[in-house]
């Protein structure tokens, strides 16, 4: 009991201090009178009696040190002190107190930002309950060397034999996303929309804020009920509650909605803002799914979560049986197939490919992170040697060693801290503008966000650049020699060599790291100019694309589609200013295409090749004139090339040279699927450039344009009984007007011919390809920045160093040209300890990049990580840099006045 | 502060306290002043110690709640705090004075032994 009172009372007093000093104060004087009285009642003089109660008394100061030591807290009273103390000091050089937390603000603001990616994207978990029981669970196919594939996707049989046949899962269900037209409320729209069973739900446990999900039963029977995304809900119907049982149409067929999810509910979670799924209907397998070409479509994926006790590779062996149950069953045309199942823990596939990415972003502002450290021990460092008088005059007075290194730490804390909360204000500042420049390549990009995981990180963050940034000037100070010191007398004296030492080390690490950063944003840079050269295979000016998708329910039959088409087409190239039209179903540098297997007449695979995979084109009218892609050999397709006259191909540069080398293409064979296969043989027509389906940096696939009159036909036994071809595909135009003003032409034309039909992803090729470079184009301009600042930082730290060690040596200087030296050398001598500095750093900067080269491998298209252009520019520039920070306080000592600094002494 | 550090000075300081506790309770409200006179009367000024020893010891038991200290005015009319023994002062005093009874009888037993 009075120990907890005193602690109180101890914790008050560190706040009410003054006010317990002045009492203290009080009674210590009261006490002194008294025993004066005493002393002069004794009959003594009035200085003797004062010298005797002073004497009775005993050291006031110490008494009232004990009494403090006594009444509060010691450590934290002092710390307080310390700060105190701090702030004084703080006050006084506004300049260098500005400097130093700005420099912290930049650095730690900066950490903050991509830590909060790190934070948001890798580190938090999943935002399902138990989210490390959640697997994905696909097949690999053998030898099929589809880059583009989705990794470990299912084809619906597989997902029926899965959920039937393993044993491993509590809940198991397929998935996949698709766009779909709505309708019936509002605009019709188009919507990213997730086909999913029942079981799906059950697997991520999340229930929803409003009504019900669908069940694996719902699922099975077919029922039409769908359930809203947290964002659908307040957009579309304002956050009614009535919204349960009311209809929406997707495809023109009603669906009832059922319930609508939590706000935070992603699911699948892909990367980027614009793939999130706004609804979730049942997946509902149609028999057709599971024959003929569908049945080798991996267009799926599954989710799972394990049943408790059941490890990830336990499960991959179970469902490895169930694969090769399923291969055992495939139909003729897929014997040669062979797949093999693999579980992934979902947060994995969900954050695997974005790590790479986070943790270089993370390498590179931790590397300007370290510089402002470096710069800000160096400022400090001259600021302790500036103060080695002050200090050498309090250890001669008494301080205690331990004392003054409290003191450098505090202050070194004071102003990281002070760095630390400005930082984290710029960071939040940052991210409010940030996160939706970031690429669509990162996952769960509505996760970043400034979090108590973030602001803690950034506090620590603070607290411990501040320490050990205080370390070295701590150390310096109590390092200082008191009597070398004060016998110094008025000099200002040149720097201990030892503190010289560490202040050029700090320099030589500065431009250590700062090149290496340099060096790999150079490497960057490399990159995407090579990006840019690569040439794209079509002329993207005035082109205007749009997708549509034509709804079976009303476009029925084959007969109902064409006319449409038929009219389209018609209608856009009577359009005033449309040069060409064309449709597509893959529209160059947007990113997606569709790969399959061919076989080539008369092409014997080499062993272990694997299946022929080339990316699949169906086309309408000239989209190659349309989109400008060049025609090397043959002619493209016509009017005549149809459903009934003989099938037909054109093929790319690449897979003409691939298969058939050396030789003119024309009139060569090949057929969809795989030799077993039976499809019939297709003729090739024409051979056109390689075009850039993705971004340019992807490799060019081999490519197959078809008429898409000829699908069906060309199909054989993949084609499903009723198969209807040509209901989706891009429009694309050329004009010779601006083709941002065709879009509102091209949006009427289509509206006259279906007045319901929404255009989706309008877009001229200009816009599309700059999507495409997108990625790239973020991570080279963040890690170029990074190395801008990091070069500013450390340049301003070797001018820095140059400029105090000039100071320090202006006697020097003087005397030298007082003794007849000549401007120059003294130039020359400074220059050349800047330039010593600089290349050091240099030669260990380039170190430093030869070591980050494995991180930033992947990131580089067509340059060595040892580029050595790149890297000689860089270490030169480096050099450069260096040596103008040191032109200047060099020639600010080559102006000394010799006789000015002679007589200052 | 850490434990060790406590006990090692816990004897010293609980015989100061003791003291000045049974002064106030002896003899009424004291300044420090007094109290150190005291202090020296009854040692016989054997325990010969500076005056200003007393303060961390005052400012100790007031934290406690032992004493509690007012601004008054000597016969002098000087001014002084004077310290006042407390309720909780008065049963801390009895509890320490029987600790430290059975401490010193317990040396005093110890010492027997020895010799």
């Amino acid at each position: 009991m009075k120990h907890l009172r005193r602690i109180f009372v101890k914790f008050y007093l560190l706040f009410a201090n003054s006010k317990v000093e002045a009492d203290l104060a009080r009674e210590i004087g009261a006490h002194l009178a008294l025993l004066e009285d005493e002393y002069l009642r004794q009959g003594m003089t009035p200085e003797d009696a004062r010298r005797a109660a002073r004497l009775a008394y005993g050291g006031v100061e110490q008494a009232k040190q004990l009494h403090r030591d006594e009444r509060a807290f010691q450590g934290l009273s002092q710390i307080l002190q310390d700060t105190r103390y701090t702030f004084r000091q703080l006050r006084r050089s506004p300049g260098f107190t500005v400097t130093a937390i700005l420099m912290l603000a930049l650095g730690i603001g900066a950490t903050v930002a991509i830590f909060s990616i790190v934070e948001g994207v890798l580190l938090r978990p999943l935002p399902f309950p138990d989210p490390d029981r959640l697997v994905i669970l696909g097949d690999v196919l053998e030898d099929s060397h589809c880059a583009s594939c989705a990794p470990s996707s299912v084809t619906a049989p597989d997902i029926r034999n899965y959920m039937r046949d393993t044993k491993s899962f509590s809940h198991l269900g397929g998935y996949r996303q698709r766009l779909f037209e709505l309708s019936g409320t509002g605009d019709p729209a188009a919507v990213n929309a997730t086909r999913m069973s029942g079981e799906v739900f059950g697997a991520l446990g999340v229930p929803p804020v409003l009504g019900r999900t669908f069940t694996q039963q719902e699922d099975e029977e077919g029922q039409q009920v769908a359930v809203l995304s947290y964002g659908m809900w307040w957009s579309r119907f304002h956050g009614d509650a009535n919204v349960l049982g009311s209809k929406i149409f997707l495809y023109r067929k009603p669906y009832t909605v059922i319930g609508v999810m939590p706000r935070d509910f992603e699911f699948p979670l892909n990367p980027g803002h614009a793939n999130q799924s706004e609804l979730w209907l049942p997946l509902s397998l149609r028999p057709e799914e599971f024959t003929a070409g569908s049945a080798a479509s991996w267009n799926s994926r599954m989710v799972g979560r394990l049943k408790p006790g059941i490890t990830a590779e336990q499960a991959q062996s179970d469902a490895e049986r169930v694969a090769r149950e399923t291969m055992r069953d495939y139909p003729a045309q897929m014997r040669s197939l062979r797949i093999h199942a693999v579980v992934t823990p979902l947060h994995e596939d969900t954050v695997g490919q974005a790590r790479r990415l986070v943790h270089t972003l993370f390498f590179a502002v931790i590397v300007v992170l370290l510089i402002a450290c470096a710069n800000l021990a160096g400022l400090l460092l001259v600021r302790a040697i500036r103060r080695r008088r002050e200090i050498a005059v309090r250890l001669a007075l008494g301080a205690r060693a331990a004392t003054l290194l409290r003191q450098a730490i505090v202050e070194s804390m004071v102003l990281s801290i002070a760095g630390g909360v400005i930082g984290l204000a710029l960071a939040a500042g940052a991210l409010r503008v940030g996160v939706s420049l970031l690429p669509q390549t990162l996952p769960r990009v509505n996760e970043i966000g400034l979090d108590w995981p973030v602001v803690l990180f950034a506090l620590g963050l603070a607290l411990l650049t501040g320490f050990l940034c205080g370390l070295a000037p701590a150390f310096a100070a109590i390092r200082t020699s008191m009597n070398a010191t004060l016998k110094e007398g008025g000099r200002t004296g040149t720097s201990g060599s030892g503190h010289a030492r560490l202040r050029s080390a700090l320099v030589v690490a500065e431009i250590a790291v700062a090149l290496t950063l340099l060096s790999a944003s150079g490497l960057l840079l490399r990159s995407f100019g090579k990006m840019r050269d690569v040439k794209l295979g079509f002329r993207p000016d005035n082109t205007l694309a749009a997708l549509y998708v034509l709804p079976q329910q009303r476009y029925a039959t084959q007969s109902a589609i064409d006319e449409f088409t038929r009219t389209l087409l018609n209608d856009v190239g009577q359009l005033p200013g449309v040069d060409a039209v064309g449709i597509t179903s893959f529209l160059p540098a947007a990113g997606n295409n569709w790969s399959i297997a061919f076989t080539i007449e008369g092409y014997v695979s080499p062993k272990g090749a694997g299946l022929n995979m080339a990316a699949m084109s169906l086309v309408e009218s000239d989209p190659f004139e349309a989109l400008g892609i060049r025609v090397l050999r043959g002619r493209v397709f016509t009017e005549s090339d149809n459903a009934g006259s003989q099938l037909v191909a054109i093929v790319n540069r690449k897979m003409a040279e691939r298969y058939w080398p050396g030789q003119d293409p024309i009139g060569k064979r090949l057929r969809r699927g795989m030799p077993e296969t039976s499809t019939p043989w297709m003729t090739v027509v024409g051979e056109v450039d390689d075009v850039e389906l993705g971004s340019r940096d992807a490799e060019t696939m081999p490519q197959v344009y078809q008429p898409v009159t000829q699908t069906v036909a060309s199909e054989g036994v993949f084609a499903s009984p009723g198969e209807l071809s040509a209901a989706d595909g891009w429009i694309v135009l050329r004009s010779r007007v601006a083709p941002e003003e065709m879009q509102d032409t091209l949006r009427a034309t289509v509206r006259k011919i279906d007045t319901q039909l929404p255009l989706y992803q309008m877009q001229t090729m200009e816009h599309a390809i700059s999507k495409s470079e997108a990625p790239r184009r973020f991570n080279t301009m963040l890690i170029s920045s990074f190395a801008i600042v990091a070069v500013l930082l450390s340049v301003l730290g070797i001018y820095g160093v140059i400029a105090f060690s000039v100071a320090l040596r202006e006697q020097e200087m003087a005397v030298r040209m007082a003794l007849g030296g000549q401007r120059s050398e003294v130039i020359l001598l400074i220059l050349s300890s800047g330039a010593k500095l600089a290349a050091v750093g240099c030669g260990l900067g380039l170190l430093g990049a030869v070591a980050a080269s494995r991180l930033l491998r992947s990131f580089l298209f067509e340059v060595s990580p040892f580029d050595p252009s790149v890297l000689a520019l860089s270490a030169i520039a480096m050099l450069l840099l260096a040596l103008a920070a040191s032109a200047l306080p060099a020639r600010r000592a080559s102006s000394t006045d010799p006789m000015l600094a002679l007589r200052g002494e | 502060m850490s434990s060790k550090e406590k006990e090692s000075i816990q004897l010293l300081q609980g015989t100061l306290d003791l003291i000045v506790l049974r002064t106030l309770a002896t003899m009424g409200p004291q300044h420090a002043y007094q109290i150190a006179t005291r202090l020296q009367q009854i040692s016989d000024r054997l325990l010969n110690l500076n005056q200003g020893t007393l303060y961390p010891a005052l400012g100790r038991l007031e934290q406690y709640g032992w004493i509690k200290g007012t601004w008054g005015r000597t016969e002098s009319n000087r001014e002084a705090k004077y310290y006042e023994i407390t309720k909780a002062g008065e049963k801390a005093l009895k509890e320490e004075t029987q600790g430290w009874r059975r401490l010193s009888a317990l040396v005093e037993r110890l010492l027997l032994d020895e010799s």
